[in-house]
């Protein structure tokens, strides 16, 4: 009996121990992270084949191109380890839902995402950073690989920076040389709805930051005295608006002018696709549009539609004022993720190898925020050596968002977070008011 | 034991009080098993908890939202809350400055909307159904089934093919339309976008339940009427207004009750359409006012409520829909005439090829274009314009034009979309069908029962509840459960919303069963289940097939309700609005011709196996 005791005592304690030592090594999400971002890739795939073999890693994304993304993953891990046989099930809701589902998961009992490809700063900043909801993961050899800038693109982590463009249809000979030309009377720039896609909205905000409002003046300044007269009472309407919304920059009026002409006059379209479809067509004579640069990769040539009749208004000689703008496509890990180790080491994946961007680096328009990872597009226009679609021709990131390049308007989570409820409603009284 | 029949008085008086003093629990439990030892009633009781439950706990859940803080939202920015509970939202959305905006100008647009789609609708579908039923018009059959379809269809494929007949650079600022390339055509722009087209492309999608509803009873009218009217010398006219009308009222009203809630509740239609209503406008408000959005979920779910009561008040009841009123066994056919008959058939023809055949002839040649909507191949004449890439293609490594998808036979997105769907549909018609049938069957052995009013009325009342509303309570509802993007909740969903479809059908049916075939049974002690299997659902099995049939052919192309409540990839549906949305139109065409094909067949199959069929459920055929 007594050695039956001490048997089961003994048992207690192994068991207790065991058991402590478990409890010892679960980490918060948070802890993981901290301990990721010091670990190089290699020990982090092999966390998270440690972590993830047999189980479902549930991912959800602005992007359907997660999904090739995780495959691609996928497929490298099981060549580290023959046996793993995680998988990544990627869900793309509709429209701005993604904020409500994530902000569900987290507060309900059984959490099932794990992490999120996920754009719109301004909803980002407020809704799930400052809530704390979604956690900002770097990855080491992201950090530390040439050319990558942290502070630009690591709070929170970016993928990638996709450019929305202004294009017009040349056909009848038109030209658009200065970014106030497309708010012109009679003008009606093809545009997805700013409230259906928010990367709109927050676009406009960014116009009232003090670097783009400079640009927008100085665009201005560039008109004709014709035209100008024609913008100035806009310019001058909206002065008192400027003070009132309490913006700071010295020209902001001239943005929230060109705002207001742009939101009085913009043709909603639902998606950037059918905008190019229609750009590119023969009887879309001088027509306008604000649309993302990589529709244009799809255009088949017929005698209605190609892509020599667009002209891409950034890349004219003397084109003045933006180009158009940027915005981001962000990675975070949930708050309350069940494979932490895995969201990281996918994230690391995609930000740190050419394989793991290739879903989106493919394509002319989205660059990563990793150069490594980019691939060269500036001859994707050349057919058999000959220059057969200049459009296509992409001039890449840097030429893109520079002073002296396409000066296209960044977003900036923080400012349009600052900047979004009395602007939001401004802006929504003029659409309302259409 | 003396019976109580030769007890003396007194001991009568103290048997009396002795069952008295013992009889509160007892008789409270004797009452209890007498009434649940009737099958109908322990169904009635069962299936009311779980219609209530299932009806009412998402709408506590939106209600609950309205009044939420949602951090990164204005109710929280301006309260300067983090968490807990303010009338903000309320405020804000009726009296703040963009209340116009967000409120009033939706609703005005909600209920114009809803109103012209009705009047079109019965104006088109009972036209139509006074044609086929009452007169000698030609074609009759050609033209009954093929009026139906735009019902088929999802609603919002007819609202882009619309575009791409009317479209134009001068007009709407976009490329040509099929109108203005081939023949220089260029409508106003009212006509193009907004409030017209949305009415007309609603009315002629619902315009099939007017047919079924209203022809219905013209089917079955008894003509003795309109004879004594006409040989009373009364004016045709006078008759049609004051004999006929009358008589198809309950018809009318079960449409415009119908018609009203679902358009209402349509998203996708003024979506395409450039339009705001309430249902865009809770898409809209999503970012910063979800609690408002909410509120608009709430009005929309009132609404419903509304007309339901109203349609109580002016018909007293249940009566409502019932459509066949009494049958003569005589009914006449006017006469339209040698010649008319055949024009009015020909008209009748055209106006349905525009409807029913234009947009699948549309949505076949849209799936061989270059690029979506280029129609080169017409303007040039050149048929090598043409191509199949939409259909073969099975790469997505070069680019050929299909945006990074593979051809559409080849994609398994696109038939994983379909499994999905197929799966919801089939889970969703058991569901609804089974529940249906019960509480048609229990309602109908308790006619003058409150409970069994409430239930019927709690069975239908989702019906009334405009989608995107029912939508939102389960989206809300589901995104609380973790259940978010799973079929439960998809089927969860459905079945609530398609209940109505199987419980009117069935009822309507159990109505007309006389009790005395059950009665027969049940002095041979048959068992319920037995009963029920092999006497009253081989005789109402038109009835109780459609009310499996209508919610799994209506789920299978439904959009509204389930597109907040999974992503784009996981049914049909959301997944032909995603390539709409893309501009992607060939592959949201090659899913149209799936959809119809499949629902065409399987209603083919259905009615030559069962009799039962697409146009019968409704109004319980």
């Amino acid at each position: 009996m007594r050695k039956l005791f001490a048997v089961l005592l003994a048992l207690t304690m192994v068991l207790s121990l065991a058991t402590t030592a478990f409890a010892g090594e679960t980490l918060s999400v948070e802890e993981v992270i901290k301990q990721a971002e010091q670990m190089t890739n290699e020990e982090l795939f092999k966390k998270a084949i440690e972590e993830s073999k047999g189980k479902v890693l549930y991912g959800i994304g602005n992007s359907s191109r997660g999904k090739t993304a995780g495959a691609s993953f996928i497929a490298m891990l099981q060549e580290m380890d023959p046996s793993y046989d995680g998988i990544i099930e990627w869900s793309q809701p509709k429209s701005n839902s993604i904020f409500t589902t994530l902000n569900a998961d987290i507060k309900s009992a059984k959490h099932i995402y794990a992490m999120t490809l996920i754009q719109d700063g301004n909803q980002i900043q407020s809704k799930m950073l400052d809530t704390g909801n979604l956690l900002n993961f770097i990855p080491k050899e992201w950090r530390e690989a040439e050319g990558v800038d942290v502070e630009a693109n690591g709070h929170p982590l970016a993928l990638q920076t996709l450019n929305k463009i202004f294009m017009f249809n040349n056909v009848g000979g038109d030209t658009f040389m200065n970014s106030w030309d497309f708010v012109k009377e009679g003008q009606s720039p093809l545009f997805m709805g700013v409230n259906s896609e928010l990367v709109g909205k927050n676009f406009l905000y960014m116009l009232t930051h003090e670097k783009y409002a400079n640009y927008v003046k100085d665009a201005f300044d560039a008109l004709s005295e014709e035209d100008k007269a024609y913008f100035q009472p806009f310019v001058d309407e909206v002065a008192e608006d400027a003070v009132y919304l309490g913006l700071e920059a010295e020209n902001a009026k001239y943005a929230l002018a060109w705002i207001k002409l742009w939101c009085q006059q913009y043709n909603e379209e639902t998606d950037d696709g059918p905008i190019s479809n229609i750009l590119v067509t023969r009887s879309a004579k001088g027509q306008t549009g604000l649309l993302v640069y990589s529709k244009l990769r799809s255009i088949e040539e017929s005698p209605e539609s190609s892509v020599n009749n667009i002209t891409v208004a950034a890349y004219q000689d003397g084109y003045q004022g933006f180009g158009g703008y940027a915005y981001k496509h962000y990675l975070q890990v949930v708050k309350t993720s069940p494979l932490p180790w895995t969201a990281c080491a996918f994230i690391a994946y995609m930000t740190t190898t050419q394989e793991g961007f290739s879903a989106w680096g493919k394509d002319i328009g989205g660059y990563s925020a990793n150069p490594a990872c980019n691939q060269d597009h500036s001859m994707d226009g050349y057919v058999d050596g000959e220059n057969k679609f200049d459009a296509k021709n992409d001039r890449g990131y840097d030429w893109w968002l520079s002073a002296d390049g396409g000066r296209l308007v960044v977003e900036d989570p923080a400012y349009c977070s600052q900047v979004s409820f009395d602007l939001g409603d401004w802006i929504d009284m003029i659409i309302g008011s259409r | 034991m003396r019976l109580f029949f030769f007890l003396s008085t007194k001991e009568r008086v103290n048997q009396v009080e002795r069952t008295a003093r013992h009889s509160p629990l007892r008789v409270a439990l004797n009452r209890f098993i007498s009434v649940f030892r009737k099958p109908h009633n322990a169904i009635l009781l069962v299936l009311g908890i779980i219609l209530t439950v299932s009806t009412i706990a998402p709408m506590i859940f939106i209600a609950r939202d309205t009044f939420s803080v949602h951090p990164g939202s204005v109710d929280a920015h301006y309260t300067g809350l983090t968490e807990g509970y303010t009338l903000y939202n309320w405020k804000d959305l009726f009296t703040g400055r963009l209340a116009r905006i967000n409120l009033w100008t939706p609703l005005l647009n909600s209920m114009i909307l809803a109103t012209g789609s009705c009047i079109g609708a019965i104006l088109f579908g009972g036209g139509f159904a006074y044609l086929v039923t009452r007169t000698d018009l030609k074609y009759k059959k050609y033209l009954s089934a093929v009026f139906i379809f735009p019902y088929i269809m999802p609603q919002w494929t007819l609202a882009v093919v619309w575009q791409h007949m009317f479209s134009s650079r001068l007009v709407t600022g976009t490329s040509d339309g099929l109108l203005a390339a081939l023949f220089n055509v260029h409508m106003p722009l009212w006509w193009c976008k907004g409030m017209f087209p949305s009415i007309l492309v609603l009315a002629m999608h619902y315009a099939p339940f007017a047919y079924i509803l209203i022809g219905g009873i013209f089917r079955n009218m008894d003509a003795n009427l309109e004879e004594a009217a006409l040989i009373l010398n009364t004016p045709k006219w006078k008759t049609f207004f004051r004999v006929t009308l009358p008589m198809v009222r309950p018809a009318i009203l079960s449409t415009i009750l119908l018609v009203f809630s679902s358009s209402v509740g349509s998203y996708p239609v003024p979506h395409y359409m450039n339009l705001v209503t309430l249902s865009t406008q809770y898409i809209t408000m999503g970012e910063r006012r979800i609690g408002q959005a909410s509120i608009l979920g709430v009005i929309m779910i009132l609404i419903g409520v509304v007309i339901m009561l109203i349609n109580q008040r002016t018909t007293g009841g249940r009566k409502q829909y019932t459509t066949v009123t009494g049958k003569s066994g005589q009914s006449s056919q006017v006469k339209l005439g040698r010649v008319g008959r055949r024009v009015i058939a020909w008209v009748c023809i055209i106006l349905t090829f525009i409807t029913g055949i234009l947009p699948i002839v549309i949505f076949a040649i849209e799936t061989f274009l270059p690029n979506p909507g280029d129609y080169s191949f017409l303007t040039t004449g050149n048929f090598n314009l043409l191509t199949l890439k939409w259909w073969t293609t099975a790469e997505n490594i070069t680019e050929s034009g299909l945006y990074g998808q593979l051809g559409i036979l080849y994609n398994r997105e696109i038939w994983n979309a379909f499994k999905g769907s197929v799966i919801v549909a089939t889970f969703c018609a058991l569901f609804a069908g089974t529940i249906g049938t019960l509480v048609g069957y229990g309602v109908s052995k308790n006619r003058r029962s409150k409970w069994a009013a409430f239930v019927n009325n709690m069975a239908f009342l989702p019906y009334l509840m405009p989608s995107l509303a029912v939508g939102v309570a389960f989206f809300i509802f589901g995104s609380s459960m973790g259940i978010y993007n799973t079929y439960l909740l998809l089927i969860l969903a459905g079945t609530v919303k398609y209940i109505p479809f199987a419980s009117r059908s069935s009822l309507n049916s159990m109505m007309q069963l006389s009790s005395e075939i059950e009665e027969a049974a049940l002095i041979q002690n048959i068992p319920w289940h037995k009963r029920f299997l092999k006497i009253i659902v081989p005789i109402q099995k038109s009835s109780i097939i459609s009310g499996y049939l209508l919610p799994f052919m209506t789920s299978i192309r439904e959009l509204t309700l389930f597109m907040l409540l999974c992503s784009q990839t996981k049914i049909i549906t959301t997944m032909l609005d995603y390539f709409d949305e893309m501009g992607l139109y060939a592959f949201s065409s090659g899913i149209n011709l799936m959809l119809i094909v499949f629902i065409l067949l399987l209603n083919a199959a259905i009615n030559k196996f069962t009799g039962a069929s697409l146009d019968k459920g409704i109004g319980g055929g």
